[in-house]
Formats: C-alpha cells, structure tokens, sequence
C-alpha cells in the first residue's frame, strides 16, 4: 500500500467521489471483514459490518484527518467500533429475544484467508501464541495493558515484555511484507 | 524531560488513542504529546504500522457480491440526499404555500375588518337618519295635528303661476313646515331655492329638486315673523336669493 496511493484515495473521498469508496474496498476489504470477524467472531455480522462501516467511512469522509491518523487506522476505528456497536446491539436483542449465540463455531468455514497472504500467515504462526494473545488483546480488544494483565491473569510486567516482543516479532514480518510488497510492485 | 515521556509511554494511552478510546481530555493530552515529542510521534506511527500489519495477517478474503453491496448501499446514500433535497424543496414550497394564504387569509381578515367597521358606520348613520326622520316625521304629526296650527296657501306670481304650496306654523310649538304640491318646469340651467329670513337673517333652505313625493313636509325653521321665499337660480344654486327671481313668499 504506498502512500501515493492513500493520498489519491483521500482526495477522491474529500470530493465525494465514488471512486473512493471501490478503492478503499479493493486494497481493504479482506482486511477490515477480518477486523470485523475478530470481534463479532460470525461470518454474516462481519460482512454486515463491513457494509456498515464503509457508508460510515463515506458519510464521516470529512472527518479524517490526514495529520492525526494514518488511513488505515481510521478505517480501523471505524470498523472496530461498527463491529462492537453491533456486538452490543446483538446482545441487547438476545436478552430481549432468543439467545443467538455467536461463538466461534458458527460460519468459521465461510470465509476463507487470502491466498496472497499465506506467506504472512506463516509468519503469524511463528509468533508465539503468548504473544498473539496480547497483541490480540491490545489491537482487537481495545484493552489496556492491564486490564489485558487482569483479563489474562499475567503479571503486568510481563504484559508488557511479551507485548515488546510480540511487537518485535511483528515488526519482522513488516519488514518481510515491505519488501515483498516493493518486489510485487516492481515485478507488475 | 526524557524522564516525562517514558512516563507517557509506560501508560496506555498512546494505545489507548490507536483504537479511539480515550475520552476527550486524554485524547487531548496524547494529540498534545505527540505533536511535541518526536519520540512520541514516532512511537505512534510504529504502533500504526504495527496495527496495519497485524490486522492485515488477519485478514479474510471478502465474498463475492459484497463490494456490489457496498457500492449499492454508498449509492442509496447518495439517493438519500437527493431524496432529502427533494423533501426539502417540497417542505419550501408547502412553508411558501402556506405563507401565501396566511398572507391572503390576513388580507382578507383586513378587508373583512374594515367592511365590517363600515357596515357598523352605516348602520349608526342609518340610525341617526331614522332618528332625526322620526323625530321630524313625530313634529310634523305634531304641527298637523294641532289645533293651533296656522295654514298658509302658497301662490306663485307672474314668473310661476302654476306654483302651489301650504305652509303650516305652530307658534306654540316653534315649527313650521311647507308642503310644495306645484312646481312650473324650469329650464335645464335653472332650479328653485328656498330662503327663510329669520331675525334678519338669510337663511339657505336648499334646493328644492323632484317632487317625486307631493306628500312631503319640508321643516323651515322658525322665528316670529319669518318670512320664506322661493327663488329662481342657476342651476346648483346660488349663496344669496336673487331677489328679482322671487316666485313665492310665505310670512308666517
């Protein structure tokens, strides 16, 4: 994702061109449908939100701001706060009405990972799962560190040495992806 | 200083800001720090990157039909907007639809208010005309029917022969009335005019016009030795009798 073209993409949105909007799908779609999953945890909801996350996107275009965020983590926001909105919508819904239980189990097989991303997938297998679990807890979950020490019952200090490994470890594989990004690009 | 922003950093609130839930007084604060600690900034950007890439290795590939949706659903929106502008063009037009007939039906309040204040006129001069017909209709009751009424024939001389007329006074009373019966035509140009010298004085009576109705009393008004005189003027007639036009006197 080069930042030309996030800036072209920024643009389009601010004149309210459409175009935009079949953009952004194209270069972030599988991405925030993945956000989206690891909250709602369900296939269908997370293509719901994803719906709904992009006419938000569109409707608060005015509002991003270039200097206080990158693209992504806007859309990011976005998508995470759709995807919880409607967790809490869903769960005030089943108290009133039968209880719907998203968990999981259910729609795991319906989406698929991206084949183009496989090799980053490997990647993510190396990260120990110690360390998954509180990149998960920081990144998806919204927690603080320690609430996520609370929450995973590990000693603070420890949250924060696994999460600067974890990071490390992260920052590894960025650079692997950078640079097989740079490489696709000059090879199309 | 440095001391400062290792603090900043040991908190959460840099992560905290990443996924937008700090409450307005943090975000404040971390927009702050970042804007003045490059070590601040640049730890920021790290962690974006780092968001960026660890939601990217969960990524899911999108089914198909869900950009269509997504596009259908941006489309909708900007329906709704024209749909919007279309209810609001509709809501302009009924506002000045309405402003025009309050606008008709105040005007017509206005015309309504003012025919009513002159009906209301009418109606008091109406009653004043009765009034004042009653009241000269009961004098005139009075002076007919009173024993002490003197009656007084009218002849015309040479200039109106055929004029007749019977003036009735009552000195008790203080009313006098003329019934004019005969009138010679005048020409176009010319009317007749009635005088009352009373007290030395020259009244103007008016004119007298059609006799549509012989039956009519005309009031004079009243003074001991008054003396009435028919004329003949110009036609609207005049400010003074023209006294070589006299056709008729009535001393009474």
């Amino acid at each position: 994702m080069s930042t030309l073209l996030e800036k072209h993409i920024v643009e389009l949105l601010k004149e309210r061109d459409e175009k935009a909007i079949s953009l952004l799908y194209d270069n972030y779609a599988d991405t925030l449908l993945g956000v989206a999953y690891k909250v709602v945890k369900d296939g269908d909801l997370a293509q719901d939100v994803v719906q709904e996350s992009f006419v938000k996107i569109w409707k608060k275009a005015d509002s991003y701001d270039a200097s206080k965020a990158k693209l992504f983590t806007w859309l990011f926001r976005i998508t995470r706060n759709t995807a919880i909105d409607k967790l809490r919508s869903i769960n005030t819904k089943s108290d009133k009405e039968i209880q719907i239980d998203v968990s999981d189990v259910y729609n795991l097989g319906v989406l698929t990972t991206r084949p183009e991303f496989m090799d980053v997938k490997e990647h993510l297998e190396k990260i120990e799962p110690k360390y998954k679990v509180v990149l998960d807890a920081l990144f998806f979950e919204g927690m603080t560190q320690q609430e996520a020490s609370d929450e995973l019952g590990i000693p603070l200090g420890t949250i924060k040495s696994r999460l600067k490994i974890g990071l490390r470890e992260l920052r590894k594989i960025y650079g692997t992806t950078m640079v097989l990004g740079i490489l696709l690009n000059l090879v199309s | 200083m440095k001391e400062k922003i290792k603090n900043f950093l040991d908190t959460d609130l840099l992560e905290k800001y990443l996924l937008e839930t700090t409450s307005t007084e943090e975000t404040l604060k971390v927009e702050r720090y970042i804007t003045m600690h490059p070590e601040v900034r640049n730890t920021y950007n790290e962690l974006q990157e780092n968001l960026e890439v660890y939601a990217k290795l969960h990524a899911l590939e999108t089914p198909e039909g869900l950009k269509d949706k997504v596009l259908y659903r941006i489309k909708q929106e900007g329906k709704a907007k024209g749909k919007f502008f279309k209810y609001a063009i509709a809501a302009s037009i009924a506002a000045f639809i309405f402003a025009g007939s309050s606008l008709f039906f105040y005007n017509q309040n206005q015309r309504l208010e003012d025919e009513k204040t002159m009906v209301t006129n009418q109606i008091k001069d109406l009653e004043m005309d009765m009034k004042v017909q009653l009241e000269d209709l009961r004098n005139q009751y009075i002076v007919l029917n009173n024993p002490n009424t003197k009656k007084f024939q009218v002849m015309g001389n040479k200039k109106a022969k055929e004029l007749k007329a019977v003036a009735y006074v009552n000195p008790v009373k203080q009313l006098s009335y003329i019934n004019v019966h005969n009138l010679p035509q005048l020409p176009e140009d010319q009317c007749y005019q009635m005088w009352a010298e009373v007290n030395g004085k020259m009244v103007n009576l008016g004119i007298i016009k059609q006799f549509d109705n012989k039956e009519q009393l005309l009031a004079l008004p009243y003074a001991d030795h008054a003396v009435s005189y028919i004329t003949i003027e110009q036609q609207g007639g005049n400010t003074t009798p023209t006294v070589q036009n006299i056709v008729a006197n009535i001393s009474y």
